[in-house]
This record gives C-alpha cells, structure tokens and sequence, in this order.
C-alpha cells in the first residue's frame, strides 16, 4: 500500500474521530477494473476502503456541494479548481470544507486500452505499468501511453488550495497555457470541421451524463429539462444535440476546470471535450482567464474590460 | 399683483406650443382653459409633410401629443373659441370666452363622417390650403382632436338660405348623422373663466405671396406656396402623398425653390428673416426626390443659406452633396409663365457675378414667410401689449417668454418667427414662468384620473385583439394590410383582428377600447409605427378599458418595414406577418405588470452656474423647489461675465450681476461655488451626487447646463498678433478701452472660424450677428473707420437682419468668401494685411488692418463626457448633449429627470440660452411636482425554486439592484434600483432570473414561431 | 423555420434573419433608417429587446436550430449603453458563441454582432444590407444545424 493512500486513510480517520467533519469523500475500488468509484466514508471504520491511484477519475468536486455538512475531500488539482469555482459562486462555504490535496500525474484513459483490448475483465497498476486482460486479449501498458487526454494537458497536477497536502507535489514548467490540441483543429478547413462535429453531434443521445459528471453543472434545473421556455423542441436530433452541448459549454464558459469528467462519462465517446478546450482557450487568449485557480477569482462572463476584443464584430 | 391667485391657467392657441404648454401645467397641478380659434387642436403642425432635420414624420411625431392633451384631465380644451375680454391682474384674471356654435354636439357625434358624405357643398379646403375640396360638414384634418365634424355656417346651405327665412333647406346631414349629433339651433355662446396666468401661443400667418407680383403666384398655376408644396407632399394631403402638380396632376422633374418670399424684405416693411425657410425649403427639396419615383431636379435659389440650427448645416450639407439638390445664390427678378403650352414657370436671376439667366421650372415653390396673424394682433391689442414694428408680440428684454405684461407669456411665433424645437422650449418656458407665479395654487383646481378597475385576466383564455394600422398610405401603401389581417385571424389566441387607416386616432382609439369589452379581448397587438413613439398612447387606451397595460405588443411594420422595403410590397407584406406573429407571441405571453411606486426628492440639482444655470435654479427656486446649484468655477455667471451687450443692447453686467444677487439670496437656492462634482448615483426620484468636497446632495432631478466653451483658433495669426482676436476678447477689449481697439482705423471681421469646418460640421449660430453687432459698434464711434466683414452666408436670422441691414447701409463692407479659398491674414513688416477672394470682381484684395477679429466657433463644453457617463446621458458627434427628440423634447434627456439648457445643448444667442433655461425649469418642474416616481415595473424578478444563489446575477447587474440573500440562498431584487436592462436574465444559466416583459419563455417562443 | 421555406423554383433565395436589436440604439437605428426611408432588404424578424444585455447566447443557439438563417445581433457602442455595462457584459458570450459557433464548423458570416447607435440610421440598413447579402451567399442553414430527424441520426 502506498504512503499516499495510507496517509489519505489516517486523516480520514483522525477528521472523523476528532469530529472536525461529518464526512470524507474520497475514492474506492470500483466493481469494474480500472475505475475507482466516488465513496463517502462517515465513520472511522470505514476509512480503510478509501484508495488513491491512477483510476481516481471522477471529479469529486461534483459531490462536494451535494453533501451536507463538514467535509473532507480528496482532491486533485482538478477537483481543486472546481471546488474553488463552487466556492466563487456560493456552492460551499470554506469553513464546511477540509481539503485533502494530493498530487495528481493522471488518469488513465479506459476508453483507450478498452479500444484495444476489449471489454476489460480483469487490471493491475504498478510501478507505471499496467496490465489488462480485456475479451479481445492481453496488453500491458506504460502509464503515459494511456494517460487521458485531459491530463496529458493539465497545468495545474497539484491542487490549487488545499488543507493539507498529502504525497510530493509535482513540477510544473512555468509558461503560457497550450492548446495545441484546439490549434489542430481550428487549422483544419471550416468543412472538415463541420464534418467532424456533425460526426460528434450525431453520436450524442442526450442522456446528460456529461452534465452529470461535471462538477460545475449544479442547476436546479437544466435549460434542456426546462418545460417553458421550451429550448428544445423535436427529438433527439443533430441540431437540438449542439444546441445543448454548445449551450451546455456556453453555460461553462469562464468557468470549466478542464477536469475531463464529461468526456470520459460519456458512454458514447462524443469528443465533448473539443468543444470545452475551445471555449477554455478562448476564454484564456481574449481575456488572459484561467476558471477556478483561486479561490478569490471571479468566473470570467461575471467581470469585463472596457478594452475586451472585438474581432467578433460583422465585417463593414 | 393679485393676493388672491387662482390655480388655473389660460392657454391660447392650440398649436404645438399651446399643447406643450398644456402638458406641462396640466401634469404639475393646474387647470388649463386651452382655447382655439379653429375647429381643432394642432396648429399649423400637422399640415406638415415631414420636420426637419430628422425627416421625422409631423403628424407622427405630434399624433401622441394630440391625443395626450385632448383626452387630459385637466385640460379644457374650447374649439372655434376666441378670448373676447379680459379683466383683473397677474395671478388672478377674468377671462371672456367666445365659442361659436359648431352646430354638431362635441358629445354626441362619434367622428363617423356621415354627414359630411351627405352634405352637397364642396368648399376649398383650408386645411389643405385651396388644393382640395372639403364639405360644408367638416373635419380638419383625419387625426384631429376633437374627433369630431363641425358646420361651416359660411357655406352651409341651411345655415345660409333656410335658418333665417325658416326654411328646411337641405338639411342632410341631419339626416345622414344616426348620433342625432347635429343642431343647426345651436347658438354661440359666451362664458367665463378665472385663471391666475395666461399663455398666448396664436401662432403666425404665411405671408401673402400675391403681395409681390412678380414672383406670379395666383397668376401662374406652377407657382405655389411651400405650405402648398408641404400639402402635396403629405400622405393625407389632396393628392395622396402623389406628387403632382395640383392643376393638370403632372408629375414634376424640376422643381426650384425661391427663397425670402416677404422676408428680409424692406421695402414691404418685412425687414426680418423668417428663419425657418431656409431649413424647410431644403427639407422639400430632399423629400421631393424622395418621395418621387421618377428623378427629380431641385434647386434652390437663395441669398444666404442659413442652417444655424443645431444639426442644420449637416441637413444642408447633406442635401448639397449627397441628394443632389442644386443651390444657386442669386437674385430673382421675376417669374413668368413659359411661353410653350407647358403650364411651366420661368425664373429670370441674376447670379453673384451678375450674370442674367433664366431657367424654366415644371413647379415653383415660394417659400413664404411667417407674418403675425390677424387674431395675434387683435389678441395683442386686447390685453395692451408691447408690440414690435412688424406687429410681433415684444418680449421683455433676456426673459425668453414674459410679454410686457405680468402674468402674460408669450411663446412660439407670437413673439417672432420661430422653429418648433424653439416653439416648445418657449411654451415649456412659459409653463415653468405660470407655474411659479402660482406655485401656492398648485393642485387645487385639477381632479385625478380615475381608471375602471382593472380587470383580472389571469388564467383566463387567452384572447388577443390584433389591429393593423394603415397610417394612410405609409404602410397600406406597401404593406398589403388587408391580408396581413386575415393572417392574423389564424394565429393562435387571436380572438380579433381588424385594420385602422390611423390606429392612433381618437376614434381608432375609442373602437379598441370598445372591441376589448365587446370582444372580450384581454390581449392586444397594435401592428403599426415604432413602440418607442406609440407604445404609450396604445397602452392608456388598455388602461382606460380595464386592461393592464402591459397585455400589449406593437409590430413595427412601418418605421422597420413599409418605408424601409418601398419597392417590394411582396415581401413587405411577408415581413408585415412575422412581425405581427411575433407581437401577438409575445403579448399572449404575456403577464399584468403593476407599476411600481418610489419616492420623490423635490429637490433640484442645477450644474453650472452661468447664466443657463442660475436662469433654471431661479425658477425652479421661484416654483416652490428647493435648488442646490454647483458651479466648479471660483465666481457664478459664466461666460457671460465677459459680455458687455447683449443683442438687444442689454447691460449684460448688470443682468448677470442682477442674476447673481437673486440666487444668492433666493430662500430656496443653495449654492456651491468653486466645487466641481465627483460622482452622481441614482435614479428620477432619488439622486445622490457626491461634491469633490465629499458633501452629499440629494436631489430629484439634475439639470445641465455647463455651458461650452470658446474655440481656440489656430488660424489667422490668432496668439501669434494680438491684434487678432476673438469675439469674445474684442469685445472686452471695447468695454475695457484697449487702444489697440480704440485707435484703429481698419477692422475685418472673418467668420466661421472653426465652424462650419470639417472638424466642426456645424454652425455656431452666433457668430454673424456678433460680428455685425462689434462692427456697429466701431463704426458708428467712428464713422471714418473701415470696417470688412468677411463671410460665407450671413446668417443674422429674425430681426437681427436689420442690424444687417443697418450695416451695409452706414458703409460697412460685407465680401464674401468661399469656403475653398479662405482669407489670408499676413503680416508685412508690422502691417496686418488680409487678403480675401471677393466673389464679385473675382479676384483677390487686400485689406490693411489694425484689428482682425475672428468669430471663433463654439464648441462643446469639456465636461460633457463626465457628466455623460455619471447621468448615463448621450452627446452628439460634436459632444453637445443630445436631447430626447430633437423636435418636441428639446431640453428632456431620455434619462428621466435630467434636463439641459445653454451652450452644452448647441450654440444659441443669450435670448435662447434663457428661454431653454426657463423651459428645463418648466419641465424639471413638471417631474418634481409629482407626489411619486412610478416605474413601469418592467423589472427583472427570481423563480426562488430555480436560483442557485451562484452570484452572477449580482456580480453583471450595473444597477446595482440584484444581491444574494445568502441565508435564503436567493437573488433578491431592488425594485427601484433595477432599471429592467436584463443583464442578470440572460446570464442567468439556471434560468431563475427573468425580466418582466421580455422572458425567455417569450423569447424562445418567438423563436420557435418564426 | 416552419413556413417559410428556402428556394422554391421561381423565387430567388431569400434569407430569413432573426434580429435581436437593443431598443435604445440599434432599434432607434432602424427608426431611423425608416423615417430617412433608406431602403434594404426585407429579410431580417426583428426582436427588440431592451438592451444587448439582455441576449442570452442560447438564443442564438436557438434560432440556428430552429433553421434561420442567420442572426443579427445589434446593441449599442460600447461606452452608450442606456445600463452603463450592458454592452460590456454581453461582449463577453457574443465574442465566445461567435467562436464557438465558428469553430463547429458554422459559416462565420451567419451570425453577425454590431453596434449601431440611434443616429446611425444609415449604417444600420448597411449591416442589413452586408448581413444579407453575405447569409445569401451561404444559401440555406443546411450546414451544422441542419435538423436531422429521428434519434441520433447517423450520416
């Protein structure tokens, strides 16, 4: 057992017995291979179930809000900056929330090895290795070969606030943020990249698990769920698709963390993620905004300058 | 003056002036007896085709205000009725009423117009000056108010042959009427009324063309009036809007307009400019080519082009350059019939180099001036007041609107000439001079306005009630309407459709108020102008049928579709039907909004203390009002300090030092001298401005008026030679004896600098008459001296053209220069020499001169910008304050509760400067008359079960008006401070906040109906 | 966009354009242009709305998927806002949808933003007039928001 883990469960335990928190929120195994599930861990004896390792995908920030009372929580620097977005907008009070910070080198992306091997029956982690006997067969990979696409771009690893700080902390090189990702596409041809979402956009079946693993999506009531107004009308279809999931991206403008949740809930493989690292890009060149990297921010449609771009304006 | 003062007020005339003054009193608090001469309330306005400079349509722009007065409460309106005496004094007069019989009872008759059909007698048609015919039974004019006819007793065949011999002659409309509103008995009748205050608003006459012969009108058939012009043009006139030529219906393709008919004209004893015809004339002439689908060839022949208005020389500009109208600066000698057959008229002129030519022209437009009328005369003689040579009322001298009677006002072309912008800051003028004579009788003669009890419509089946306006032909003459109506009939809740030649007429009017009862629609949708204009009219009429005013939408398929879409009636018509369909989503979506209610700080704030200033703070001060006035110089009066005369030979000294004394010890003024402002809060109602001494004040209303400042020329040697000087430094230099001034011999006067110039497009106004006012001045202390005005047009309008007159008459010489080749001012050795391109002789002279005075432009004051961002107020392209509507709200800005005057609105002479001063008084003092400020209550409101308290709402609202109630976890709404702009609404993502009026549930629906 | 349909045989393409005009600038604007009777095309629905504050980004979303066009949006100058910030505040999601919008592959020229004021009564018919003959171009909203009906349609 790793240091990391076995400090996470001796906090846990001594929050919970000094009664400083209700509740530790942190990650356990999961009924399927490679994926740790969400656990809420309200007395000491149940400290020991709580785990840390590369499956700890979700977002716990997601549950932060959502639970009441004192809290702990293990978090990630994704989670981190979501929990100081939720903090911004009035979703937590600071003094309800113990933050276990820990430093975070990735997740792994299942979709990934799933792709390779099929349906995966059985993993283990060590040492950056990974082995998965999947139905369509065996492999064993590097970590960083199968490291999610959100991670293999995350500046922030290491959480942006934090109670304590649990493991090392991880080096970041200093510099402006990349989006080379976004680039690739944005150089594509405006066709290639209709054609690309029009791809996308036809896969969506609108189960809204995106929404529901995002830790930011924390409506009452979701704009598509609304009676009146009436945003969507038909079916399921292409154009009401993009109208949620730009309208969902639009709704995180400013604001999106970048944590990859949504991408990697959703069981259709839609790259929703293209369209977040657009919106997180723009938001990051027109007006020099990074969501949730502390907790005095302000999420960047509530502020403005006199002096914002215009290249949006109609040509004369 | 009277002990025993009477609340009340007498209003005569009921044209523009007349009707504004009636607003503005009767909306602070007294009665007013508003009597007209005529059959009908509006003047000479809606004989009008269009206003300049804003083209606005003028039966449009006045249709509201018409509606406005005649149905106020506390308005008395008498038709056909004349004053015949008055007795008693300032504050308390007996006022004799004359009303001649209209012979159709006001009560009962219901505007149908069935009498007029059945009445035989065709007379010429005043109204349309002689072009078209009217009946015997008549109305005005189709949007008049009353909406009622009248019998011409003159013409009448009954009233003529039958009634005195007791004959039952013709008699049809007796018939005809089914209202029984007609009685050929009925006699005129005399009363009395008692009021504290009279305002006199008679208005003017057009001078009789037919006096100068050889311009041939009345002789010629294609000579006409431009009034005549102005009834062709217009939608309702004789011919549709079709421009014709009245006598043989040819449609004109050149047409020439002559200036000064009866104006600057001495040997008729008219030696005044008119003032408005230069502007009119070229408004004609751009309609004309507008207006006309064949091209038209318009020229203007002039002797000086005088556009000093505000956004005038644009207009001219404009018209020169990009509308192709021809301006030729001549004489005209004379004009004759052409000799072909072709009905065409010949101009003879003579051109500035004196060349003979004629031209021949399909129309002849004269444009006439404006002579006193008949009754302002008589009315004059009555009440014992001053009158000028030319029988215009005399005003006292630097009170913009006091006759020389007390308790008698004057506005509008009593007085002199005068456009409407100026004609409505008079009467509001006058308005704010009755309100603080009677300002104890406030509100004890005016009833309040009783609506039927609103009824509730909510959860109700929706049924909207669609009416589509004609507006004449501006929309049914493109649109087709008919089918509009008949798509309307399909859309879903409407319950009612219909169409209106004139929704906004009173008996358009009246048949909505009715057809919601009958019809029981609880839904409305105008579809007609612009909701910004008419929006309020339509929703008083849901008011007074029981319907909250907010079940209501417009269509704007005027404004936004038939006179943008003219050449494609097709799609037009399309557009026409989605916007209608949009209005009637919207309005079926929507839910009753209750005003809401916010106190009233009576308490005015007056910024800057010059002459505007303490002008305005005085009469609020006199009204009853308590005025803070903050000037940021160290010493109140402005820049008139520096005047020595004012144009009328006014002690300016001793009237600004007179001014100073009255704020200065005025109970209700509070002066802050030497203290500029910091920062302005709040809203009509509850002002908070913060003095850079941190001092507090609160107000209910701001007024501006922080005057503008003197430019500094560049040109000329102006700073390098203290010979060349300013106006403003010459004159100071004459009061103060400067040798340098004193021992000259040669003077040239250069105008327009800095104005009329691409980088101020505009003309100070001023200037001319200044000039001619130094120059006499200097040659009349020494007649030896020489004494050059150079300029472009002189524009000394209104009576100051007999100082230019005066002028060229003693020897000052007058050279015109072209705006291309401008005067050189040189120095050779110590000689000033200036050298100018005379137009005459063509070539250049050269003048020796000792002082060279400049007359520099005027600019916008420099504080505008600040005073902008802290009001939330706009400026135009110059950076002088825009007001609210160029023609009929000229010193309101659209913020509520701020008002302008002086120099920061546009340049104007001293005379103006007080009477706008006098009506931004008038007007604030409408506002702080009233107990409350309501709010529409448009405003953004929370759905508590959707907000998630996330703080957006809060963090994007300017006005401050949302916040987070934290242990609620909710948005909360400051009703008074929301200012209903939707900001928090449409980043809202959880949808919780939403904006009254315009939610997204109506805007989604829209949406999903296009 | 239910009845009106694109390109029928006879007819020339004719946009239809859904407009969102803040009511103290843009809409005063387009009284002007009507009041100086300058003419352009009879393509654009206009909505008024009282400031350009007020224009959730989803309506343009919305007005795409329901087939228009395209969008004109109009509010006034930065710095005129009748609100004060209004303008400010909704520079921010017009900039973002517009890229957004862009970046999915939506032709650049559907969706327009301006800033027309209440003086500018001839630029505004030349934004409609430019807006117009640019969504012309394109011909009908067939791209991205083409509504596919029946489940998550595959092409």
């Amino acid at each position: 057992m790793s240091k990391i883990i076995n400090d996470i469960r001796e906090t846990a335990r001594q929050l919970l017995a000094e009664g400083k928190v209700d509740v530790v929120i942190g990650y356990e195994k999961g009924s399927l291979p490679l994926k740790a599930t969400p656990c809420f861990v309200h007395s000491s004896e149940g400290v020991d179930s709580l785990i840390w390792d590369e499956t700890c995908e979700n977002n716990l920030a997601t549950y932060a809000a959502k639970t009441p009372g004192k809290k702990a929580i293990v978090a990630k620097g994704c989670d981190s900056r979501a929990l100081a977005v939720l903090l911004q907008e009035n979703q937590l009070v600071r003094d309800d929330l113990y933050i276990i910070g820990v430093s975070c080198h990735g997740v792994i992306d299942q979709r990934r090895i799933g792709a390779e091997v099929g349906e995966i029956l059985e993993a283990s982690i060590s040492d950056g290795k990974i082995s998965v006997k999947g139905m369509e067969g065996d492999k064993e990979y590097l970590f960083t070969e199968v490291k999610d696409a959100t991670c293999r771009t995350c500046r922030y690893p290491n959480p942006v606030m934090e109670d304590l700080h649990i493991g090392d902390t991880i080096e970041v090189a200093q510099g402006a943020a990349a989006f080379a990702d976004v680039e690739a596409l944005e150089n594509k041809s405006d066709n290639e990249r209709q054609e690309y979402f029009k791809e996308q956009m036809s896969k969506c079946i609108r189960c809204y698990a995106c929404r529901n693993a995002c830790p930011l999506c924390y409506c009452q009531e979701c704009f598509v769920d609304c009676n009146s107004p009436r945003w969507l009308t038909g079916g399921v279809n292409r154009a009401e698709n993009l109208l949620f999931q730009a309208g969902r991206v639009m709704h995180l403008a400013g604001r999106c963390v970048d944590c990859g949740a949504c991408s990697r809930a959703c069981p259709q493989g839609v790259d929703i993620r293209a369209l977040n690292r657009k919106m997180t890009k723009d938001v990051y060149v027109m007006y020099n905004h990074e969501s949730g990297i502390s907790e005095e921010g302000k999420p960047a449609l509530n502020e403005y300058s006199a002096n914002d771009p215009e290249q949006f304006l109609v040509k004369e | 003056m009277s002990q025993n003062k009477i609340g009340s007020v007498l209003i005569v005339g009921a044209g523009i002036a007349g009707i504004q003054a009636a607003l503005d009193l009767a909306e602070s608090g007294y009665l007013v007896h508003l009597v007209e001469e005529s059959s009908a309330i509006g003047g000479t306005m809606p004989m009008l085709d269009k206003t300049f400079p804003t083209n606005d349509c003028s039966m449009c722009i006045l249709s509201p205000k018409l509606v406005e007065c005649g149905r106020h409460l506390n308005v008395r309106t008498y038709t056909n009725s004349q004053v015949v005496k008055t007795e008693g004094e300032a504050g308390n007069f007996k006022v004799t009423i004359k009303q001649k019989a209209r012979y159709i009872d006001l009560e009962k008759c219901t505007g149908c117009g069935a009498c007029a059909e059945a009445c035989p007698v065709k007379v010429d048609d005043e109204f349309n000056q002689g072009l078209g015919k009217r009946k015997a039974a008549f109305k005005q004019y189709s949007q008049a108010f009353p909406n009622a006819y009248g019998i011409d007793e003159k013409n009448c065949l009954y009233q003529t042959r039958g009634k005195a011999k007791g004959k039952d002659i013709c008699l049809k409309c007796v018939k005809a009427c089914q209202a029984g509103a007609i009685d050929h008995q009925m006699e005129d009748k005399e009363f009395e009324v008692e009021v504290g205050s009279m305002i006199l608003n008679p208005g003017f006459k057009i001078f009789d063309a037919s006096r100068l012969d050889y311009y041939g009108y009345g002789k010629i058939k294609s000579v006409i009036t431009s009034l005549e012009f102005e009834r062709l043009l217009s939608a309702s006139g004789p011919f549709d809007g079709h421009l014709v030529r009245p006598f043989d219906q040819k449609e004109p393709q050149k047409i020439a307009w002559i200036q000064c008919v009866g104006s600057r004209n001495a040997k008729i004893n008219n030696n005044y400019c008119s003032g408005v015809c230069c502007m009119y004339a070229i408004k004609e002439a751009v309609i004309a080519k507008e207006h006309s689908h064949i091209p038209v060839d318009t020229t203007i022949f002039y002797m000086d082009m005088r556009t000093p208005g505000k956004d005038f020389e644009k207009y001219y500009n404009n018209a020169k350059n990009n509308q192709g109208v021809n301006f030729i600066r001549s004489r005209v000698y004379e004009v004759t019939e052409a000799k072909d057959d072709s009905g065409d008229a010949c101009i003879r002129y003579s051109t500035e180099d004196g060349k003979i030519c004629e031209d021949q022209f399909d129309l002849v437009v004269l444009s006439v001036g404006l002579e006193p009328g008949d009754s302002s005369k008589e009315l004059a003689k009555m009440l014992d007041l001053k009158v000028n040579k030319f029988g215009f009322a005399e005003l006292e001298p630097l009170s913009g609107v006091n006759t020389s009677r007390a308790g008698v006002f004057a506005a509008g072309a009593f007085s002199g000439p005068r456009d409407i912008p100026e004609t409505v800051m008079q009467a509001s003028a006058a308005a704010g001079a009755a309100s603080a004579l009677l300002s104890d009788e406030r509100g004890t003669l005016v009833s309040e306005k009783e609506y039927p009890p609103e009824l509730d419509v909510v959860g109700d089946v929706i049924r909207t009630g669609v009416f589509i306006c004609h507006c004449g032909v501006n929309i049914g003459g493109v649109v087709d309407v008919p089918s509009v109506v008949e798509y309307a009939k399909t859309l879903p809740t409407v319950a009612y459709a219909t169409d209106k030649i004139y929704a906004c007429s009173q008996d358009a009017q009246a048949s909505i108020k009715a057809l919601i009862s009958e019809q029981k629609l609880n839904r409305i949708v105008v579809s007609s102008c612009s909701p910004r204009t008419h929006e309020p009219l339509f929703q008083e009429t849901l008011k007074e049928a029981g319907l909250n005013a907010h079940l209501f939408d417009m269509a704007n398929i005027r404004d936004q579709c038939s006179w943008v879409h003219m050449h494609e009636p097709e799609k037009a018509t399309e557009k026409a039907k989605d916007l209608t369909k949009l209005a009637i989503v919207r309005a079926s979506m929507q839910q009753p909004v209750q005003p809401i209610f916010m106190s009233m700080n009576h308490t005015a704030l007056v910024i800057g203390g010059g002459v505007a200033g303490m002008t305005s703070a005085v009469s609020l001060a006199d009204q009853g009002y308590e005025v803070h006035l903050v000037e940021k110089d160290n010493a109140l009066g402005g820049v008139a300090r520096r005047f020595s005369t004012g144009f009328r030979g006014e002690d300016m000294k001793a009237f600004v030092a007179g001014l100073i004394d009255q704020v200065s010890n005025h109970p209700n003024i509070k002066l802050h001298v030497g203290v500029g402002i910091k920062d302005v809060g709040g809203f009509l109602g509850n002002f908070t401005t913060t003095l850079e001494n941190g001092e507090q004040l609160a107000h209910g209303v701001a007024l501006l008026t922080i005057g503008g400042q003197e430019y500094k020329p560049k040109e000329y040697l102006y700073g390098q030679d203290d010979r060349v000087m300013t106006q403003i430094e010459m004159d100071e230099a004459l009061y103060n004896h400067d040798p340098k001034v004193d021992n000259a011999k040669n003077f040239v006067f250069i105008q327009c600098v800095g104005s009329r110039s691409d980088e101020n497009p505009y003309c100070s106004r001023t200037c001319c008459t200044k000039s001619v006012k130094l120059a006499l001045k200097v040659k009349k202390k020494n007649p030896g001296a020489n004494v050059f005005v150079l300029y472009r047009d002189m524009r000394t309008y209104g009576y100051y053209e007999e100082d230019y007159e005066e002028a060229r008459r003693i020897g000052i010489i007058f050279v015109r220069y072209s705006e291309n080749a401008k005067p050189v001012v040189s120095k050779e050795a110590d000689t000033l020499v200036v050298t100018v391109t005379d137009h005459v002789l063509d070539r250049p002279i050269e003048i020796e001169s000792d002082v060279v005075c400049l007359a520099a432009a005027i600019k916008a004051p420099a504080d505008g910008k600040k005073l902008s961002k802290w009001f939330k107020i706009p400026l135009n392209a110059e950076g002088f304050f825009l007001e609210a509507h160029m023609k009929l709200r000229p010193v309101d800005f659209s913020t509520d509760g701020v008002f302008m005057a002086g120099i920061a609105h546009s340049p104007k002479n001293m005379e103006e400067v007080v009477a706008q001063a006098k009506a931004a008084a008038g007007r604030a003092g409408v506002a702080l008359s009233q107990d409350q400020v309501e709010s529409a209550g448009l405003n953004a409101f929370v759905n508590k079960r959707k907000c998630t308290a996330c703080g957006t709402c809060e963090a994007v609202c300017s006005a401050k008006a949302v916040t987070v109630d934290m242990v609620n976890r909710v948005a909360v709404v400051n009703d008074a401070l929301c200012k209903g702009c939707g900001a928090c609404a449409s980043s809202c993502r959880c949808g919780a906040i939403s904006l009254r009026g315009c939610t997204n549930e109506q805007i989604v629906e829209m949406l999903n109906s296009l | 966009m239910g009845e009106i349909q694109v390109e029928t045989e006879n007819k020339k393409y004719e946009p239809k354009i859904a407009a969102f005009l803040c009511n103290w600038c843009s809409y005063a604007g387009a009284d002007l242009a009507g009041v100086g009777r300058i003419q352009y095309p009879a393509t654009i629905r206009t909505i008024r709305v009282p400031c350009s504050g007020r224009i959730n980004p989803l309506y343009v979303l919305k007005a795409m998927a329901n087939g228009a066009d395209g969008v004109l949006v109009s509010g006034c100058h930065p710095g005129d806002c009748h609100y004060i910030s209004g303008n400010y505040v909704a520079r921010r999601k017009f900039a973002l949808i517009k890229s957004l919008l862009n970046h999915v592959g939506l032709e650049e020229d559907r969706i327009s933003f301006s800033w027309v004021s209440a003086a500018e009564g001839g630029r505004f018919a030349e934004v409609v007039k430019g807006v117009t003959e640019r969504v012309s171009t394109l011909g009908p909203n067939n791209g991205i928001f083409k509504v596919v009906d029946g489940g998550a349609a595959d092409e």
